[in-house]
């Protein structure tokens, strides 16, 4: 369904992504570990269309993507729930929603897909007239989650959910990402937390510096010894 | 005495509310386009010109003529955005304020080969409403009213449409709001068409009240400026609040003393606001 071909990234004159090839299949979750500024956040937001890929190309849903604007992209199917959540800090929880279904497609069935998010995240339903940025971490990460599903999108990519959250906030995370497994959308989920990613992943890829090191199943990432000391911590 | 202070403060609430009006176009494009329209007083004056052509040249009855007015001046704002501010988008900060400012310097001159130099306006007389022993203009109470009621629906279309909601959006956060679907291009191109309008409202507003002359909108402009910064750019709320201190601080100072002093005390007032907080009433630290 997604198709990522050498593509290679640059700030200036820095490279960030340095040929990087990946594929999703429909339903799949992949994740993308690696250290700090490997150029995993980077990934996400060229795939997203907020950055321009210099070189490679991008396919999904069997159309190019890679020199589509960012709201062409959520159009396609593709919707991104970044570092931190960024929820609309003066919004209510109810805009937040609504502004996620703000491609027209999505519009049209706004309003039959609020129960089914308030049913699936009952805090949001409680805290929708509040302003966002009143929320906890947690809450944020929740809604920015959920307003990524507003998109009606085929893949949801999540870009270090549980970053700054605390342990049990964090398997809360881990358990909406296996509800969303279970709805049947394809996820890409880069995260630092590499333990707990793998047990929810069917695919893997390790970043390093802008380059693509390793990739496999999550067998193959708990076997590979240099991944075992430097990622898992074992 | 007392009925003067009552009336001062009644006719400052007033100007406030058009003050207020005049202010939200700045600050919905600063707190959107995070563009300083430098021009936008001479939007205004502009604006006040086009009604005063179409209803002199082209013989176009009066509130037609401001419906073009305003009309035209949506159109201006368009432009503005495709062909001034667009092009800088990316540019240093120092660029865009420049191109703006030299923005005032053609739409004055342009108004001045147009039109010439004289004092043009509409004469038209409205009656002075008496309540006891206060006297108002109902030009002013006009103004007022329709400032008021423009702001409560810009407040409705800002909430409650998907549009409004697209702005707002790409007012706080604007890679988030293309990751959600937004296209800022057009947001850009409503808000300048937005603010566009409201210099003709303003203007039309203004056609009873005032005669206008190539340098009209310069006052406008620092006014709309002084009101902007002192409530927090960007801050729609801080703005209209502000326009009505500003507002009836000017008014009820004319009365006890003159004219310049009430200009002399808004300005003093604004810059010890500051020299206090920078970051203007309601404006978040950044």
């Amino acid at each position: 369904m997604l198709n990522v071909r050498d593509v290679n990234v640059f700030y200036g004159e820095f490279q960030a992504l340095d040929s990087i090839s990946l594929k999703i299949e429909k339903g799949q979750t992949v994740i993308v570990v690696g250290p700090n500024g490997a150029g995993k956040s980077t990934l996400l937001q060229t795939l997203a269309g907020l950055q321009k890929p210099r070189l490679g190309s991008i396919e999904f849903d069997g159309r190019r993507t890679d020199q589509m604007e960012a709201y062409q992209v959520v159009e396609h199917g593709i919707s991104l729930v970044p570092e931190g959540g960024r929820v609309f800090p003066h919004l209510s929880v109810l805009d937040n929603l609504k502004v996620g279904s703000y491609n027209k497609a999505a519009r049209s069935q706004a309003d039959t897909w609020l129960p089914r998010i308030f049913e699936l995240f009952p805090i949001l339903a409680q805290r929708k007239k509040q302003r966002a940025g009143s929320l906890s971490g947690g809450e944020r990460q929740m809604l920015a989650i959920a307003r990524s599903l507003m998109a009606q999108p085929k893949l949801i990519m999540l870009d270090e959910p549980s970053l700054g959250l605390a342990p049990l906030v964090v398997n809360m995370v881990f358990e909406f990402v296996q509800t969303l497994k279970q709805e049947g959308y394809a996820i890409l989920l880069v995260e630092q937390n590499a333990n707990k990613a793998l047990k929810v992943a069917d695919y893997a890829y390790l970043i390093e510096s802008g380059k693509l090191v390793f990739e496999g199943s999550s067998e193959d990432f708990d076997k590979n010894p240099y991944i075992k000391t430097a990622y898992l911590g074992l | 005495m007392f009925d003067q202070i009552v009336m001062a403060l009644l006719n400052g609430i007033l100007l406030g509310g058009v003050l207020a009006l005049l202010a939200f176009g700045l600050n919905l494009i600063f707190g959107v386009v995070k563009i300083i329209h430098m021009a936008y007083g001479q939007f205004v004056m502009l604006g006040f010109y086009f009604i005063y052509y179409f209803y002199s040249s082209w013989s176009v009855p009066l509130i037609p003529a401001m419906a073009m007015g305003i009309v035209a001046m949506a159109l201006i704002g368009v432009l503005t955005q495709l062909l001034i501010i667009n092009p800088l988008l990316n540019a240093p900060r120092l660029n865009q304020l420049l191109a703006l400012a030299s923005l005032i310097i053609v739409v004055e001159n342009l108004a001045q080969v147009i039109w010439g130099a004289d004092y043009r306006g509409i004469p038209l007389s409205m009656p002075i409403i008496q309540f006891g022993d206060i006297y108002v203009r109902s030009s002013f109470l006009l103004a007022f009213g329709g400032a008021i009621l423009t702001l409560l629906l810009l407040y409705l279309f800002l909430n409650r449409t998907y549009l409004g909601l697209g702005i707002r959006a790409v007012a706080q956060d604007l890679d988030m709001a293309k990751a959600v679907g937004i296209n800022p291009k057009v947001i850009y191109i409503l808000t300048l068409a937005t603010g566009g309008a409201l210099t003709g409202l303003v203007a039309a507003f203004f056609v009873p009240i005032y005669t206008v002359h190539p340098h009209f909108g310069a006052s406008f402009t620092l006014m709309a400026f002084v009101i902007v910064v002192f409530g927090g750019m960007g801050n729609l709320l801080g703005g209209f609040i502000s326009a009505f201190i500003i507002g009836i601080v000017t008014s009820v100072t004319a009365v006890l003393s003159s004219a310049e002093a009430a200009n002399i005390l808004a300005l003093a007032l604004f810059i010890g606001m500051m020299m206090v907080r920078p970051q203007g009433l309601l404006g978040t630290e950044s």
